[in-house]
C-alpha cells in the first residue's frame, strides 16, 4: 500500500516534469505577449513528424532526433508568430488583438495537424526509444530511465531560463518588455524581434518537451498537438498564469492529480478528476497553485 | 436537390446554432471553450426524449432546451466572474467533464427488439423519430432553417432594444455597466442560460439529423470551431456567426477541389483574413457604418 503510494508519487512527478516542461514554453509565450497560442501542441506536433520521418528515412542516433524535433518546433512555432502574432499589434494592443491572434493561431492548428498528417498518413509511428534498457530498480520502486530524463531536462530548463531571463542582457530586455513595452521601445529596445525570439524559445523548449514525451511513449500519433496544447495550458492555468515557477508547480501538480487518480478510480475518472479540480481552482483561486503557496494576496483575474 | 447539398445546408444550419450561442456569449464579454457541452447536453437530452420515451421532437427539444440552458446556468454561477482565458479554461474543463459523463452513462432500454440508449463510449444510436414520422430531409432542412430564422429574428429585436443595448455595454465595459446600475451578474448569467438552449436546440436537431452520436463529437474541437466561426464572421451582427460556419462547412467541404487540404486552405486564409479584418468580417464598425447608410437612404 505504502509501496504504491510512493510509486504513484514519483510516476506522478516524472509525468509531471514533462507537462511541466510543456507549461513553460506555453508560459513563457503568455507572460511575455499577453496572448494565447493554441498552436503551440501542433507546432510540437510537427517537430515530432519530422523526427519521425528523418528516422524512418536515415534511422540516425537519439540526439539527431531531439534536435530535428526541436528545430522543427522551433520552424512552425516561428511561423505561427509570423502569421497570427506579429501583425496584431504591440503588447498591451488590446482585448481584440489578443483575441484575434488567439484565433489565427487556432486556424494554424488546423493547418500544421493536417500539414503533418498528410505528409506522414498512418494513425500510428513507432518512435525510437532514449533508452533500451531496463528500468532502474530500487528496492521494490521501480524508476524509467526516460522519465528521469524529463525530470532532469525540466530541472535544467528552469535553471537555464531563470539565468536566462536574469542574468543576460536578452534577459533584461524581456523583462523590460514585460514591465513597459513602450518604455522598453524608447529605450532603444526591438520589441518585435524580442517577442520573435521568446517565441522560438518557447517553441524550442516545447520541442524538448515533444521529443521526451514521444521518445518515452515510443509512437506518434496525430493526438499529439492537441494533447500538448491542452496539457500545456491545464498546467500553467494550474499553477498560476503566465509565472514560470507557476508553470512547474502547475505541471507537477497535474502529474501528481492524474497518477494518484488513475491509480484509485481508473482512467476515465482520471481525466475527470483532473478537470474537476481545474475547474473547481479557477472558480475559487484563479491565480492558482503558485500564489497559494507563496500566500501572496490573489491578484484579481 | 441532390443528397449531398441537403445534408451540407442542413449542418450549415445546425451549427449555426452553436455559432450563434458562442456569438451571444462574446457580446456579453466572455470567450467560451465550453459551448460543444451543451450541444451535447441537447443532443443527448433530445434523443432519449424521442428514441426511449416516446417523446414527439418538439416537446423533446423543448426539455432539452431547459436543460441545456440549467447545465450552462450551472456552470456559469462560479465561473461568469472570470476574464479572458481564465473564463475560457474554466468552460473548457466543465465541457470536458461532460464528454466524460456522456462517456459514463449507460442507460438502455429495448424498443421493438433492439436496444436503444447511450452506451458510454460506444455511442447513442437510433434517434429515428423523424425517419419514422417518414419526414423528408427537405423537411427537416426547412424546419432547420426556419428555427434558424426564427433565432436571427429573436437576435435583431434583442440589438435594438434596451436589452441589447446593455448587453453590449456589460460586454465593452462591465464596471461602467455596473455604475450605470446594470446587475451584471445576473445579465451574464441569463446570457450564459439562454446560449446554453440555443447551444442545446442545435444539438437535439443534430441528434435526431445523425440519428446517432456519440461523446467524442462534442470535444474541444468543436467548442473551439464555433468560437472561431463567430469570430472570423464578426461580432457586429447576428449574421456574422452564420457567415463563418457557412465559409467553413459551406464552401470549403462542399467544394470537393480542396478535398485532402480543406484545413490547410482553410487555416491560412484564416490567419490571413484576421490581419486585415482582426474583428471579422462583419464588425461593429461594418454594421453600423451600413446601418446608418441605409437610414440616410430612408430619410432621403
Amino acid at each position: 500500500m505504502l509501496v504504491d503510494v510512493v510509486q504513484n508519487t514519483l510516476d506522478g512527478l516524472m509525468l509531471g516534469s514533462a507537462y511541466a516542461l510543456l507549461a513553460l514554453g506555453f508560459t513563457l509565450i503568455f507572460g511575455v505577449l499577453r496572448r494565447a497560442n493554441l498552436a503551440y501542441g501542433p507546432a510540437i506536433m510537427l517537430g515530432a513528424y519530422a523526427a519521425t520521418w528523418v528516422n524512418l528515412q536515415f534511422h540516425p542516433g537519439v540526439l539527431v532526433l531531439a534536435a530535428v524535433t526541436i528545430a522543427g518546433a522551433t520552424l512552425a512555432g516561428t511561423y505561427v508568430e509570423r502569421l497570427c502574432f506579429a501583425p496584431h499589434g504591440r503588447r498591451g494592443a488590446g482585448d481584440a488583438a489578443a483575441i484575434a491572434s488567439m484565433v489565427g493561431s487556432f486556424a494554424l492548428w488546423m493547418q500544421l495537424e493536417e500539414a503533418a498528417t498528410l505528409w506522414l498518413p498512418k494513425h500510428l509511428y513507432g518512435f525510437p526509444p532514449l533508452y533500451d534498457g531496463p528500468p532502474l530498480g530500487l528496492g521494490p520502486l521501480t524508476l524509467r530511465v526516460e522519465y528521469l530524463a524529463m525530470l532532469a531536462c525540466a530541472a535544467a530548463a528552469c535553471f537555464g531560463l531563470h539565468r536566462l531571463l536574469n542574468r543576460t542582457r536578452f534577459g533584461l530586455a524581456v523583462r523590460a518588455v514585460v514591465d513597459q513595452a513602450d518604455a522598453a521601445r524608447l529605450a532603444g529596445i526591438n520589441v518585435p524581434r524580442v517577442f520573435m525570439l521568446v517565441f522560438a524559445l518557447a517553441s524550442a523548449l516545447g520541442g524538448l518537451a515533444g521529443y521526451l514525451i514521444v521518445a518515452a511513449h515510443e509512437q506518434v500519433t496525430p493526438m499529439l498537438g492537441m494533447w500538448s496544447t491542452l496539457k500545456g495550458m491545464i498546467a500553467m492555468m494550474l499553477g498560476g498564469l503566465g509565472s514560470l515557477p507557476g508553470a512547474v508547480v502547475g505541471g507537477l501538480a497535474l502529474g501528481l492529480i492524474e497518477s494518484h487518480s488513475q491509480w484509485l478510480f481508473g482512467p476515465q475518472y482520471r481525466d475527470l478528476i483532473a478537470f474537476l479540480i481545474l475547474f473547481a481552482l479557477l472558480a475559487v483561486r484563479p491565480s492558482g497553485l503558485w500564489a497559494m503557496l507563496r500566500r501572496s494576496p490573489a491578484p484579481a483575474p | 436537390m441532390d443528397e449531398y447539398a441537403l445534408g451540407v445546408l442542413t449542418n450549415v444550419g445546425l451549427f449555426s446554432f452553436l455559432a450563434l450561442s458562442a456569438y451571444l456569449l462574446l457580446v456579453a464579454g466572455e470567450m467560451s471553450f465550453g459551448q460543444q457541452a451543451f450541444f451535447g447536453v441537447g443532443a443527448y437530452a433530445a434523443g432519449i426524449g424521442t428514441a426511449m420515451w416516446g417523446w414527439p421532437l418538439p416537446v423533446a427539444a423543448l426539455a432539452a432546451m431547459a436543460l441545456g440552458a440549467a447545465a450552462a446556468w450551472l456552470v456559469g454561477l462560479p465561473t461568469l466572474r472570470l476574464r479572458g482565458l481564465y473564463f475560457a479554461m474554466a468552460t473548457l474543463a466543465a465541457a470536458e467533464m461532460f464528454r466524460i459523463l456522456f462517456e459514463l452513462v449507460h442507460y438502455q432500454r429495448t424498443i421493438d427488439g433492439e436496444l436503444v440508449g447511450p452506451d458510454g463510449t460506444q455511442g447513442f444510436r437510433g434517434i429515428r423519430w423523424v425517419l419514422e414520422r417518414g419526414i423528408e430531409q427537405e423537411t427537416f432542412l426547412a424546419a432547420v432553417w426556419a428555427l434558424v430564422l426564427l433565432v436571427l429574428g429573436a437576435f435583431a429585436l434583442v440589438e435594438r432594444s434596451r436589452l441589447g443595448a446593455t448587453l453590449r455595454m456589460v460586454g465593452e465595459d462591465p464596471e461602467l455597466a455596473a455604475v450605470l446600475g446594470v446587475n451584471v451578474a445576473r445579465v451574464k448569467l441569463g446570457v450564459a442560460a439562454a446560449a446554453g438552449a440555443l447551444a442545446a436546440l442545435g444539438g437535439a436537431l443534430y441528434a435526431h439529423h445523425n440519428t446517432y452520436v456519440e461523446p467524442r463529437n462534442f470535444d474541444i474541437m468543436l467548442g473551439v470551431h464555433s468560437l472561431a466561426y463567430a469570430l472570423i464572421g464578426g461580432l457586429g451582427t447576428a449574421l456574422g456567426p452564420l457567415l463563418g460556419v457557412a465559409l467553413d462547412i459551406g464552401l470549403l467541404e462542399s467544394t470537393r477541389v480542396f478535398q485532402g487540404y480543406r484545413m490547410i486552405v482553410f487555416g491560412g486564409l484564416v490567419a490571413l483574413l484576421l490581419i486585415v479584418r482582426p474583428r471579422g468580417l462583419l464588425d461593429e464598425l461594418t454594421v453600423n457604418r451600413v446601418a446608418a447608410a441605409l437610414r440616410r437612404r430612408r430619410t432621403a
